[in-house]
């Protein structure tokens, strides 16, 4: 049994789409990528498996139950980061913790190490806390009682890079202990580095559905060059372009040959930049949306 | 449909906490209207003969939108006007009101209901316990206001029925329960806070106009019918000890409608973001 499964989920808003037919799995102890640009369709997926919005069309399944009628049962196994985190200003971040305690009424196993991992001042009221530190809030009343699924929606947007590394060893921590996580980004660079497989959503249609390694594969560097030369004499790739003297090309994963060829021209100007997710879009999936 | 453990519903771990938030704004009303109960069961002594001046030569008559304007010169009739009618049945009745339409419009404007319903609660419980953590707040400022008046009645040694004033105090419970579940009606449709509360504050002010033009008009007096305030008769309970057992069915029926359709137009309904 899959821990999440969809059958062409459907949600629209009156008449504007929401998500269209999004149908897929999610295996126990994986880590699922849902990539896609900002209003692709991520949150709505979310808020929809969640039970927050009621489908228009299709189904979806957590643990095998239906979110339409099993949604309390379902919310005893799963934790969630919402992606516009909002916590009760007037409540200080023990009272916080203690009420959603009180809601689970299930065993914190985990809420010690994780106030260890991300520290928050507990005795502090939330409506004085940090960005950070609401978001590490928000991380850690999703994992404390140890629940066998979390959704995450663009969990590490506040997080500084040093709380981001913890945060993916801890995911990679739970994985191993048979976890399921539900990981929403629009960073291919972080979705890559930690998840399993990925679903790729667009105009809120799923385009792909790839293991990691495919799309990594598909990863690659944008070069633009100005050289003394003719652009015209670089000896670049076949589909490079030239464009008000700069040449543009895309480097797959052989940057250090490129470079050394580079090395053979004047140099007046070089950007080198990670492949972004439109970039994808644009170079591999361009047929299918 | 959603199968509920009837022991995890009994724990009312929301209603606990709405209950704590509102901790401070119950002091600071129980004060204010504890103030407001002292100042005009004490005040009568010295309005005592103006009073008796204004009924005499007519003037009571511009109170005739409330119930028992004509006894105003008397202790009971002037606490009835002063206090009854217009800070307890309105004033009270308003702010009662305006929190109760905020109760669940709050959290969505404040998108802290995503997050809340992400906790193994229903959207039924949400409601129910909501309300239930309001009413503690009603029973307070409620029994603070009628000790307060029980007291000041005996130090400036005027007449009052203190069984009727209990039968007021008692029957205030189910009438402010009432406004509550309107007001949560508008809370669970409106998602905005003030949106909803000012919505409420209408609602309430207007039917209060239309039981006012029914008691002025004797040919409007079925219009009065549709309003809350007329369910809840200070004055009869006060003077009379006459408990209006309709109007008290009424009400709970109003409450219990309330609460009805506040679940299931909840339970129903999207959660909105944005």
């Amino acid at each position: 049994m899959d821990v999440i499964e969809t059958k062409n989920l459907t949600k629209y808003y009156g008449k504007i789409k929401g998500v269209e037919d999004l149908t897929f799995s999610v295996k126990k102890g994986e880590i699922f990528g849902f990539l896609g640009p900002n209003g692709a369709g991520k949150t709505t997926t979310i808020r929809t498996l969640l039970g927050f919005l009621k489908p228009t069309r299709g189904e979806a399944y957590i643990f095998g139950k239906n979110i339409e009628e099993d949604i309390v049962e379902i919310k005893r196994e799963v934790g969630y980061i919402p992606g516009d985190l909002n916590l009760y200003g007037h409540l200080t971040g023990k009272q916080f913790l203690d009420y959603f305690a009180s809601l689970r009424d299930t065993d914190m196993s985990l809420l010690d190490g994780l106030l260890e991992i991300f520290e928050v001042p507990l005795e502090r009221k939330i409506k004085g806390y940090s960005k950070g530190m609401k978001q590490k809030l928000g991380i850690i009343q999703a994992f404390m009682d140890d629940p066998d699924l979390v959704i995450m929606d663009e969990p590490t947007a506040s997080l500084d890079p040093l709380l981001q590394q913890k945060f993916y060893e801890f995911l990679h921590k739970q994985k191993k202990k048979g976890k399921t996580q539900f990981f929403s980004s629009h960073i291919l660079s972080e979705v890559d580095k930690i998840c399993d497989r990925v679903g790729i959503i667009r105009d809120g249609k799923l385009v792909a559905l790839e293991d990691i390694e495919t799309l990594k594969s598909k990863k690659g560097k944008i070069i633009r060059l100005r050289i003394k030369e003719k652009p015209e004499a670089f000896k670049g790739p076949k589909d490079m372009n030239i464009k008000d003297g700069w040449i543009q090309f895309v480097a797959s994963d052989d940057v250090d040959r490129w470079i050394k060829l580079l090395a053979k021209y004047t140099i007046l100007d070089l950007e080198i930049n990670e492949f972004s997710l439109e970039d994808i879009f644009i170079h591999y999936y361009k047929g299918e949306t | 449909m959603n199968n509920i453990d009837p022991i995890r519903i009994l724990r009312c771990k929301i209603a606990l906490q709405t209950m704590k938030d509102y901790q401070k704004i119950t002091i600071i009303l129980t004060l204010l209207f504890m103030g407001i109960a002292v100042m005009y069961s004490s005040m009568y002594p010295a309005f005592k003969d103006v009073m008796a001046d204004m009924v005499e030569s007519g003037f009571a008559e511009s109170f005739a939108a409330f119930r028992g304007s004509e006894d105003m010169a008397s202790y009971v009739g002037f606490l009835n006007i002063e206090l009854y009618q217009i800070f307890w049945l309105l004033i009270f009745g308003i702010l009662v009101g305006f929190i109760a339409a905020s109760l669940i419009s709050k959290e969505i404007e404040a998108k802290t209901i995503d997050l809340f319903m992400s906790n193994p609660v229903s959207r039924k419980q949400i409601v129910f316990e909501k309300y239930l953590g309001l009413i503690p707040l009603i029973l307070i400022i409620n029994f603070a206001t009628m000790i307060t008046v029980y007291g000041v009645t005996l130090a400036v040694n005027e007449e009052l029925n203190f069984e009727n004033l209990f039968m007021t105090h008692i029957i205030s419970i189910p009438y402010f329960m009432a406004v509550a579940g309107i007001g949560l009606v508008v809370s669970v449709i409106i998602n905005e806070k003030m949106k909803a509360s000012i919505i409420m504050i209408a609602v309430l002010v207007g039917m209060f106009v239309f039981e006012s033009i029914s008691l002025m008009i004797p040919d409007y007096e079925s219009m009065g019918l549709i309003s809350i305030t007329h369910y809840f008769n200070p004055y009869d309970i006060l003077k009379l000890g006459k408990v209006d057992v309709v109007g008290v069915i009424v009400l709970f029926v109003v409450i219990i409608e309330c609460l009805i359709i506040s679940m299931l137009y909840f339970e129903k309904c999207d959660i909105a973001v944005s």
